[in-house]
């Protein structure tokens, strides 16, 4: 039986028939706003909370103080503490580009991993994590040994990727092949604001639900809606995906 | 002049396809069998990347029959001559990320 890490996100597990693989990569893709970072803390924070376990959070993208900022923005008040406590690891942009010098962080990183205390991982992004590589050739290399060490660290880790859902007309990204699983969040505008929604397109090992399904992102992160139809969906010519 | 050693290095007879082959680390027997180069030959070839470190000893693996054997790995990614000024090789090693990527990833198949 395939052992599972679950999100504790409203909505998601149920579709994902209970979790994640447990030591399995997942990419979450989406366009900016999408709320891949929001499902990225959500992931961790609970992680924490609900199945007391520890993660780590890699991020390009921002420093510390926004991250919290964004946590308690969506009401997880304990954020500060976990991260205190070392529950959380946070190795913010500030952290992670030290000196302009990524190789040296990405060997205290190594020796995280290898510590065992910690179960989660986020990467946020993996669009910028592949600027340190020269070609194509060698993303994929280094994404597979990269994923490969998290795996035998019994990590289990969602990454974040900037890429909307995929038009016919787009290439779909090497990145989506070479993970375990696939989440979009896809946002479109309407006439009141945004429609969001969840997309879980793959999932290795898991009998998975394929639909898309709207989500919400309010207090307490996303929530995602299983009933789809109580929703106005668009129609089948017009889905972006 | 140390750039045009290193030129002269790089322009002997199979010392290009030894670097082009040594992106993953390869043994003299390797190297020799792959690219049908006299064992004698590749072993004097890798000796003179070695001291120009464009080739670097990667590692002391152990063989089937239990003995040891060592691998190399080329050291640069690009070398790029320019005859503007005065003749000027420039050398751009592998990246030490990708570098600490793959020690890590081979800790882990011998752990």
């Amino acid at each position: 039986m395939t052992e599972l890490t679950r999100t504790g996100v409203e909505g998601l597990d149920d579709i994902l028939n209970g979790g994640i693989v447990k030591n399995s990569t997942t990419l979450v893709s989406g366009n900016p706003g999408a709320g891949k970072s929001i499902l990225c803390l959500q992931y961790l924070y609970n992680g924490v909370e609900q199945f007391d376990e520890k993660g780590i959070y890699l991020s390009f993208e921002e420093n510390e103080d926004d991250l919290r900022e964004a946590a308690e923005s969506i009401g997880f008040d304990n954020w500060a503490d976990h991260v205190e406590n070392g529950d959380i690891k946070v190795y913010d942009k500030r952290k992670l580009l030290r000196e302009n010098d990524f190789s040296s962080s990405l060997e205290i990183l190594l020796d995280d991993f290898e510590d065992e205390q910690y179960d989660r991982l986020v990467l946020d992004s993996l669009t910028m994590f592949e600027l340190f590589f020269d070609d194509e050739r060698e993303k994929r290399t280094y994404l597979l040994k990269f994923t490969d060490i998290l795996k035998e660290n019994e990590l289990t880790s969602l990454m974040t990727n900037e890429q909307g859902a995929v038009f016919p007309d787009t290439d779909i990204g090497l990145e989506n092949y070479l993970t375990d699983g696939n989440i979009y969040l896809i946002q479109t505008p309407t006439d009141s604001g945004v429609n969001r929604y969840v997309w879980v397109a793959k999932m290795r090992k898991q009998n998975i639900e394929t639909d898309i399904f709207p989500m919400e992102i309010a207090e307490g992160g996303l929530r995602i809606h299983q009933n789809a139809s109580a929703f106005s969906m668009m129609s089948e010519d017009d889905a972006p995906i | 002049m140390a750039s045009v050693d290193i030129l002269r290095t790089l322009g002997n007879k199979y010392s290009a396809e030894i670097l082009d082959a040594t992106d993953e680390p390869q043994s003299a027997q390797d190297l020799s069998d792959e690219l049908d180069i006299p064992i004698a030959t590749c072993y004097r070839r890798i000796d003179e990347l070695t001291e120009h470190d464009l080739l670097e000893l990667h590692d002391n693996i152990l063989s089937d029959d239990r003995r040891r054997i060592k691998v190399y790995r080329r050291n640069v990614e690009e070398i790029r001559v320019d005859f503007e000024e005065t003749l000027e090789v420039s050398i751009e090693e592998r990246s030490e990320v990708t570098n600490k990527l793959d020690q890590a990833w081979r800790t882990l198949s011998e752990g």
